[in-house]
């Protein structure tokens, strides 16, 4: 994907985002909504340039991984708000969007299980003799939890291909980062394994794609595991019922200052776009979005088709 | 050769729960063991053999993190294989409630895909023997009744130790496998096993029991025939989902029913069971019981242990009570 391709896809995420807290700050319901504001240069960069075999596994906020993966933004609209032509039909929401074919295998329902899965899929990919890799990312919550030490404990014993991308994004719900981890830090730990850990401004595309591209380089050349700590900041509330007041507003301003769309933005007028057609190009995506959602909330609900089977005692 | 002679192996328990998992990583190299031990044969020796015979790459050794390998298990099957996870000892489950219940039970339907298949077998040694204290020795059977999307076995003979495994080899839903310790010291025919047996004919009671109580239900079952009580002794096999229709055919005949388990009384899965037939024969008067463990945490020493256990005696018993003898 060209650098321009990759704002595009940052652009999109953020489009997505402001819609729907437009929506809820008129009173409209958006199901498990949790904005991905201020980290799409990490979800970009980590996300993007992996081929349809690799597997991400994306974080509840990972819409721009979702986007970057190539899922289409009407399938996660359509998930968000129960319409049909998802990817589940309403029995996961927003939370469970998935596209096996493209590597987007879907999300766990309590943090944690995810580390294990990766840990799976990456052993699949080994044993299959591909050169696929699993991009596993996580916040604060699923990454405070033993699963993680677990799985990256079989990871290494196993040289399995997994990259693991902690998003250090300052909050886990209204609990600072550093009240749950040593030094703010969510990495640290894991350079007793003696595998590259790698921490980076995880607002900058390029920091973050050049971290990311080495440890799925190593993955793909059956070197192990890696870990990238991306150091990035929540923008919005944590979800729809969350103020924020708890957030400073001077620590706000500074992170807003820092706002990835602004450096990656900055970062392709100083290699020679053209301010003007990054104007296009923002006008576009904003009015893009705007139709797509508007499509997707005139859409149909979604059906409850398919039900499962019951496995239960017979005939109940 | 027209020959209708099937071969007729007889073999421990043991043998019998690991023949039918030899045979379909056999036929299918997709199947992959997993756990701790496994290398050594696993917990209880099921998987003896199956290191040696297919090497690391199907039978994999994994560290003491049953987070950590459920979670891989459930990300082999959605990358197509076909994981058999060991769990050291059933009691352990517990410590992955979460990656079976919320994630394996849950994962096709919440993804919008329930009619994928997604195989997963769980197995692993269960229930009291002799003195291996209360965190492993406990039935299982009841945690895991309660979650929709999963399907439960727990064979009683090596004949349906087979038969159990290989209908959770060929399940399209994560199947759980509890392996009763006493089972895998018994020694029989391992064809000819089925999914649900009649192990007694009468007209008098309807027993269930499966697991290590069919066992003391049949004796139970001689010692009253003895006397000219006829027990219809049914052994489900299979917990979840559970055949109603050939209890309920026999209580119609018997109105006698009692479901002998050796899980903790409270919320065990004979009460289920007794609460489905009551709900299936509105107005037939019934005579319902329960035989279970007390809810008394397990003891270590083993002459405790055996005090509580349920027995032949107490089902030979509960019966008398329940007829009015």
């Amino acid at each position: 994907m060209s650098e321009l391709g990759l704002y595009r896809t940052m652009l999109v995420s953020r489009a997505l985002d402001d819609e729907c807290m437009d929506m809820l700050a008129r009173g409209l319901p958006v199901p498990h909504f949790h904005s991905g504001a201020g980290q799409e240069a990490l979800s970009v960069g980590g996300a993007a340039g992996l081929r349809d075999s690799d597997v991400v596994i994306y974080s509840h906020r990972g819409y721009a991984q979702l986007l970057a993966k190539g899922v289409p933004l009407e399938v996660i609209a359509r998930d968000m708000f129960y319409k049909a032509g998802g990817s589940n039909a309403a029995r996961g929401g927003v939370m469970h969007v998935s596209a096996p074919e493209i590597g987007v295998p879907g999300r766990e329902g309590v943090f944690g299980a995810r580390f294990g899965m990766a840990a799976g899929f990456g052993l699949a990919q080994r044993l299959r003799d591909t050169d696929d890799v699993t991009v596993c990312f996580y916040g604060e919550a699923a990454g405070a939890r033993g699963p993680l030490y677990e799985a990256l404990n079989m990871a290494v014993l196993w040289d399995l291909p997994v990259v693991l991308i902690a998003e250090n994004n300052g909050w886990s719900v209204n609990s600072r980062t550093e009240w749950l981890y040593p030094n703010a830090r969510m990495s640290a730990v894991w350079r007793g394994f003696d595998i590259p850990v790698t921490v980076v401004d995880g607002n900058d595309l390029g920091e973050v794609r050049a971290a990311v591209g080495e440890a799925v380089r190593r993955a793909r050349a059956g070197e192990g595991p890696s870990v990238v700590e991306g150091l990035t900041y929540r923008l919005h509330p944590h979800i729809w019922w969350d103020d924020a007041a708890y957030v400073p507003a001077e620590e706000l301003a500074e992170a807003q200052e820092r706002d990835p769309l602004t450096l990656t933005r900055a970062a392709l007028v100083a290699a020679g776009t053209a301010p003007e057609q990054l104007d296009a190009l923002e006008a576009e995506v904003a009015e893009e979005v705007r139709a797509v959602l508007a499509e997707v909330l005139a859409g149909p609900d979604a059906q409850w088709d398919v039900e499962p089977r019951i496995v239960g005692v017979a005939g109940v | 050769m027209s020959s209708v002679a099937t071969e007729t192996r007889v073999l421990t328990g043991r043998e019998a729960f690991r023949a039918g998992i030899r045979e379909e990583m056999l036929r299918d190299e997709r199947v992959l063991v997993l756990g701790e031990t496994v290398r050594s044969g696993g917990a209880a020796g099921v998987v003896a053999g199956l290191f040696d015979e297919f090497g690391p790459r199907r039978v994999i050794e994994c560290p003491v993190s049953e987070n950590g390998i459920f979670g891989a298990a459930l990300g082999l099957a959605l990358a197509g294989f076909r994981p058999v996870v060991e769990i050291y000892s059933a009691d352990f489950l517990l410590a992955v409630a979460n990656e079976v219940m919320n994630d394996m039970a849950k994962w096709q339907v919440q993804h919008g895909r329930p009619d994928e298949p997604l195989p997963i077998v769980i197995r692993g040694c269960m229930a009291a023997t002799e003195g291996l204290g209360p965190e492993h020795s406990q039935s299982m059977e009841p945690f895991f009744l309660h979650a929709p999307g999963l399907e439960l076995l727990t064979p009683s003979t090596p004949a349906t130790a087979y038969a159990a495994m290989r209908a959770a080899l060929a399940a399209t839903v994560p199947t759980l496998v509890f392996e009763h310790r006493k089972v895998y010291e018994l020694s029989g025919p391992v064809e000819g096993g089925v999914i649900g047996e009649r192990v007694t004919s009468g007209a008098d009671v309807t027993v269930v029991a499966w697991g290590w109580m069919r066992h003391e239900a049949a004796h139970a079952a001689e010692r009253l025939a003895a006397d000219g009580v006829g027990v219809d002794l049914l052994d489900p096999v299979r917990i979840r989902p559970l055949d109603l229709d050939p209890v309920i055919a026999s209580v119609q005949r018997t109105g006698a029913l009692i479901v002998v388990e050796e899980a903790f009384v409270t919320g065990n899965v004979g009460a289920e069971i007794l609460a489905r037939v009551a709900e299936a024969l509105p107005g037939h008067p019934l005579r319902l019981r329960r035989i279970a463990m007390p809810d008394v945490i397990h003891p270590y020493d083993a002459r405790l242990e055996r005090a509580i256990l349920p027995t032949a005696d107490h089902v030979v018993a509960g019966i008398r009570t329940l007829l009015g003898d």
